[in-house]
């Protein structure tokens, strides 16, 4: 509680416009979490999207493949589902016959890209490193846009580009160059950029820029020409060093790298995770900060708020909000930024997660994720319609 | 069973394989299914590290020990755990000896040092005799070339492999070499110690072990048969109450001898058969150590090996070996009687039934086969018997 009203004495005291439902976010936050789930229980009529893992989608892979760590995913108009993953970071005794001399008959490294259709077959793969573009040393993040077009980020050291490919890998262009980064004021090149997101109605694409980088940019999503670009609660981006996250310490007024994820609603609101900061940043497309919401504010290191995804009703009522740290995904009243619900756990079977890094929704509801580190899977969660709230913390969620 | 009753009706996928070498004098194979929904998650954000052994009880109870804190990776896997804490609370690592009912209800757990015995920097094979005590070898940690990842990806903190402390914290000195064998009651109440953690055996020692990586008691619960293991290259035989030495051999036949020694297990009819891990195959001896044969399994294989560890079907005859391979993520079936291979199942992955180096087998009264994955797979997962095979 101490925290929350210095934090908020702190936020007074600072220059940032406070607009009122900016007041009301910091209000809200007043109330801890299980004085919610009590509220919510007395109340009765909380109900949010409940979900049940399939445990066996996707089906196996064909050729042996297996997946490094699955750094993105994206459903596209057909349902199908797209991830990125880090072939080139797989060890040597899990790639066994990838290796020369193959030394056993298991595994291959799959290709980065992989497409999956609704029933989990893999219907298309590609990527890698090729003549006419920079194949980032690291992918990272992956989108396909309204326009059925394909784009991956980047986060080794040296990255600093997006690449957009077509659906069937035909690369159309790169923005930004290895090794050219000059940090977040640069109108040319990236820092590290980690998700895209690319605004059907303007044509206009939000990057989370990201994990060298402090800010979101906004680019023409055809030329790649940037637009505009701002820091945490609309502030010029500063690339300070503030060390790691403490939240003892009043919240810096910078994002803390890396600037994870930047997705707009249909509504015209931009949502920004500030992962090792635990907290989402709200903003109008102009840059204009609108409010934030603070997760798992305990959570040190990686932090809690990795990716989101917005519920497939017209209204966006849900926002679900992946966090790799405490293994969960959280399902929050996007209108109040109110948790209601969450679940998941750590672990290695299905329904649990090691790392879940990325979220993404099909047009049925239904969500898939992806998991980093030694997770290295893509899962799915089948949308069973909306359910009273009964456990702020619903576990690992297996089919009942 | 209703839920994998309703799982089958959701098009359950069918793992088993036909026979790699379809020969019509050779006998149908069983076949298996996974049950992806076995055990049921664990309680208290438990996570578990590399599974290095598995086990069924005469109770078709599972067990299993892990290698805990020391696999796993405290910046990205266990912030519960570390000091200072960096998530809310998950995970930790579970207790090393857990044991499951057949249903995948967690029973029990224990394990970790103690005043009494020495309890291993790396644990390895697990085995329940017929009295119903459990037997746990000291293997050493894995020493897989490959194995991991790019460091500073996976957080780089790999406890006792990269010889980093909790949390990050400073390097401790090197603990002793695993040499010893324990043994506990099932309630984890310590038992008996063979060898000596940091007095490394020969091949000739009587009362030294080096890295034993499996073990098994015979039918009546009297002799304990020891793989002598990832230092030693031996099978070691001990009175299994006393823990007198009673004899020991190592490899036999052409190109005698043993590579790495994975496993050693007793038939009911005394013959005993040999993981020669690094050697791609099985030898099979009798219960004094003259050879009998052996069978090669997936010769191509380099590097670790092919031959993990061996399980045998619950059949009367036991007419067929569960061979573990944890290089080709695969488990191969012999047959017992020519050691020939007459069928597989399994590929590489982190989905339901698929392997990241499956290290360790195991099989139920009902004819249903347990794995162990060990490194970064740290998953046991079981296998419905579909058919008995012929």
């Amino acid at each position: 509680m101490n925290v929350l009203f210095r934090r908020f004495r702190l936020r007074a005291e600072s220059r940032v416009l406070i607009s009122v439902s900016f007041v009301a976010a910091i209000a809200a936050l007043g109330i801890t979490e299980r004085t919610l789930a009590r509220a919510v229980q007395a109340r009765g009529t909380v109900t949010a999207p409940r979900y049940e893992v399939d445990p066996l989608w996707p089906k196996p892979l064909p050729n042996h493949w297996v997946l490094g760590m699955v750094i993105g995913v994206s459903v596209d108009e057909q349902d199908h589902v797209w991830i990125v993953h880090r072939d080139n970071l797989l060890g040597a005794n899990e790639t066994a016959a990838s290796q020369n001399p193959p030394t056993a008959a298991c595994c291959v490294k799959a290709p980065p890209v992989l497409e999956f259709d609704p029933a989990g077959n893999v219907v298309g793969h590609w990527g890698g490193p090729a003549e006419g573009y920079d194949w980032p040393a690291s992918n990272h993040g992956i989108t396909v846009d309204y326009k059925g077009n394909v784009w991956i980020g980047a986060n080794e050291g040296n990255d600093a580009h997006l690449l957009k490919f077509t659906k069937a890998g035909k690369f159309l262009m790169q923005i930004g160059k290895p090794g050219q980064s000059k940090g977040s004021n640069d109108t040319e090149n990236f820092g590290r950029p980690a998700k895209i997101f690319v605004d059907p109605k303007t044509n206009e694409a939000y990057i989370a820029d990201g994990y060298g980088n402090k800010r979101v940019v906004v680019i023409d999503a055809d030329t790649g020409k940037f637009k505009r670009y701002w820091g945490a609660y609309g502030n010029k981006p500063e690339d300070t060093n503030f060390g790691p996250y403490d939240p003892k310490a009043p919240p810096i007024q910078q994002f803390r790298s890396p600037v994870h994820c930047a997705d707009l609603s249909n509504d015209g609101l931009l949502y920004v995770c500030d992962r090792p900061n635990d907290r989402l940043q709200v903003f109008k497309p102009d840059g204009t900060f609108v409010k934030e919401k603070f997760v798992a504010t305990n959570t040190l290191g990686d932090g809690s708020v990795w990716d989101i995804a917005f519920s497939k009703d017209p209204q966006q009522k849900y926002l679900f909000l992946a966090d790799g740290k405490n293994e969960k995904i959280y399902i929050l009243d996007r209108a109040s930024l109110e948790i209601l619900t969450s679940f998941g756990d750590g672990g290695r079977q299905p329904g649990q997660w090691f790392a879940v890094h990325s979220i993404s929704i099909d047009s049925k509801s239904n969500l898939y994720t992806t998991e980093t580190y030694e997770g290295r899977r893509l899962q799915k969660f089948v949308y069973k319609g909306l359910a009273p709230v009964t456990k702020m913390d619903q576990g690992t969620v297996w089919p009942k | 069973m209703t839920r994998i009753v309703q799982f089958a009706a959701v098009s359950l996928v069918a793992l088993a394989l036909a026979p790699a070498k379809p020969a019509a004098q050779q006998p149908a194979a069983p076949t298996f299914q996974v049950d992806p929904l076995w055990p049921k998650p664990l309680p208290n954000h438990w996570l578990l590290g590399s599974v290095t052994g598995v086990a069924v009880d005469a109770q078709d109870h599972i067990w299993i020990v892990h290698r805990g804190y020391d696999s796993m990776t405290a910046r990205t896997e266990i912030g519960a755990a570390t000091n200072p804490k960096t998530s809310d609370d998950c995970c930790v690592p579970a207790p090393p000896v857990l044991e499951f009912d057949s249903a995948g209800n967690l029973l029990s757990h224990w394990g970790g040092p103690g005043d009494k015995y020495e309890w291993p920097v790396s644990p390895g094979g697990i085995a329940i005799d017929s009295k119903g005590s459990v037997w746990i070898t000291a293997a050493g940690p894995p020493e897989i070339p490959g194995a991991g990842n790019a460091p500073a990806r996976g957080g780089g903190n790999r406890g006792a492999a990269a010889g980093t402390g909790r949390g990050g914290t400073p390097a401790a000195p090197p603990k002793p070499v695993d040499a010893q064998v324990l043994k506990f009651t099932r309630a984890g109440a310590f038992l008996l110690q063979i060898g000596k953690a940091g007095n490394a055996g020969t091949n000739d020692s009587q009362d030294a072990l080096n890295k034993p990586a499996g073990v098994d008691v015979d039918a009546a619960g009297s002799e304990v048969y020891v793989a002598d293991g990832f230092g030693s290259k031996r099978v070691v035989v001990f009175d299994a109450a006393t823990g007198a030495y009673k004899r020991h051999w190592t490899g036999g036949g052409p190109d005698a001898a043993f590579g790495t020694v994975g496993c050693a297990r007793v038939a009911k009819d005394g013959n005993v058969y040999v993981c020669d891990r690094s050697n791609d195959r099985v030898q099979a001896f009798d219960k004094n150590g003259k050879f009998l044969r052996q069978g090669v399994v997936s010769p191509s294989t380099k590097g670790t090996g092919s031959v993990w560890d061996i399980a045998l079907s619950k059949d009367p005859q036991q007419r067929f070996l569960y061979v573990a391979d944890g290089h080709d993520q695969k488990i191969f079936i012999l047959r017992r009687d020519t050691l020939d291979v007459i069928g597989s199942f399994g590929d590489g992955g982190r989905l339901p039934g698929t392997f990241y180096s499956v290290g360790s087998v195991a099989v139920d009264s009902k004819g249903n086969v347990y794995t162990g994955e060990t490194l970064e797979g740290k998953r046991v997962q079981k296998f419905l018997l579909k058919g008995a095979g012929r």
